[in-house]
């Protein structure tokens, strides 16, 4: 493994993240368009997304959306301004930063619900 | 000190892939890379094949990826790496044999920018005069040793080998930022090509590999925007 320092890990994150919600939407558009099969084709999918373990993929997802959302404007600093490439390394820190303190919320509710053996309805 | 050198060797007379060897090797700590290879080649082992020629840091030919990063080897000191030490040739360019590549990929890009300057303008009775501002605002590419550290520490070049890296982006802005020169819409053809400053996600490998210190992802970004605000 080539040892790069915050920017390298900042962009494999963020390719991976950027998948990562372009698979769910994919997911999600089949899931919707599965009601042109009828009542009992759609509700069959919306028990299969109803296990428990969809949870914690949404977990996953809100965390992806997260990241790539504030990794995504500290790309467009560094890519517009003429400062934003050499303050990149505390601008991935304040991505953090803001990572934790959005996803916090999500993941109390969320994963609390998953200790307490809700399915998110 | 006593060093473990581990080098990932290639002789295409007789191995499929690559293979690491190890070598015990009797080392000072202000001993460089390049001189245990050396003592490697001399004393052990005159298999050995890698790249060398000024051993100053100025001619570029000796990039390797040293303890998981790219470095010239006669500028990294045995003892900024401890005792174990691993070296491999750059990625993402051909491996001709042990720790020498085929540097053509990189010198095709490199032409492809037009390295020189380019003023079809009449000449004038003397020099063509640039204040000093003027020479400033090229002059950190103008640094560039050409090594391939940069190019070679890319994660978009090691996947897709047709970028144009940042190398020759390096090499063009020196050019694009001179106040004499007239080509840049000539350089364009090849940096704002599918293979050329777009494919740059941004990953600075390249400017914390760079031996001189030079800001690579910075001169990068400032073609990006010199292409992008070009028509406007
Ligand atoms: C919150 C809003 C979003 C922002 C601010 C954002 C920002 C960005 C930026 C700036 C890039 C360019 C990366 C680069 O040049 O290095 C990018 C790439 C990408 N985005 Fe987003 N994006 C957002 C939402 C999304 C969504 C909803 C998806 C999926 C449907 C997505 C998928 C991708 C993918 C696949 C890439 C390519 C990654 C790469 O080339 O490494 N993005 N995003
Ligand atoms: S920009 Fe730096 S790393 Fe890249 S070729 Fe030139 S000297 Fe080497
Ligand atoms: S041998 Fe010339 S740069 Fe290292």
């Amino acid at each position: 493994m080539y040892r790069g320092r915050e920017g390298q890990w900042a962009f494999y994150l963020h390719r991976i993240s950027g998948i990562g919600i372009l698979v769910f939407l994919i997911l999600h558009v089949l899931n919707i368009a599965s009601a042109m099969w009828g009542p009992e084709v759609s509700n069959a999918f919306m028990k299969f997304y109803h296990q428990p373990v969809f949870q914690l993929g949404l977990l996953v997802l809100i965390a992806g959306v997260l990241y790539h959302g504030f990794n995504g404007l500290r790309i467009i600093l560094m890519d517009f301004t003429a400062w934003g490439v050499r303050y990149q390394r505390q601008l991935w820190y304040a991505v953090w930063v803001l990572f934790v303190v959005f996803y916090l919320p999500f993941l109390l509710k969320i994963g609390g619900g998953i200790l307490g053996g809700s399915h998110g309805d | 000190m006593q060093v473990t050198l581990k080098i990932l060797r290639f002789d295409p007379a007789k191995d499929k892939k690559p293979h690491w060897e190890t070598y015990q090797v009797e080392a000072e700590p202000w001993d460089r890379v390049l001189d245990l290879l050396h003592k490697v080649k001399w004393y052990q082992d005159g298999s050995l094949a890698f790249r060398r020629s000024c051993g100053h840091g100025i001619c570029g030919s000796d990039a390797m990826l040293i303890n998981g990063r790219n470095r010239l080897a006669c500028k990294t000191l045995v003892k900024d790496l401890g005792s174990v030490i691993t070296v491999e040739p750059i990625r993402g360019l051909p491996v001709e044999k042990d720790l020498i590549v085929d540097m053509e990929p990189f010198f095709a890009a490199y032409r492809a920018v037009k390295p020189y300057l380019i003023n079809d303008e009449p000449p004038p009775q003397r020099e063509r005069l640039q204040s000093p501002e003027e020479r400033a605002r090229f002059d950190q590419g103008t640094k560039c040793i050409l090594c391939a550290s940069c190019t070679t520490s890319c994660p978009v070049f090691w996947v897709n080998g047709t970028y144009i890296g940042p190398a020759a982006i390096v090499q063009a802005h020196r050019f694009i930022f001179d106040s004499r020169d007239r080509g840049k819409r000539e350089r364009f053809k090849a940096l704002a090509s599918g293979s050329g400053v777009w494919r740059c996600r941004t990953a600075y490998n390249c400017t914390e590999a760079c031996p001189r210190e030079i800001p690579v992802t910075q001169l990068i970004e400032e073609v990006k925007r010199e292409i992008l605000f070009d028509h406007f």
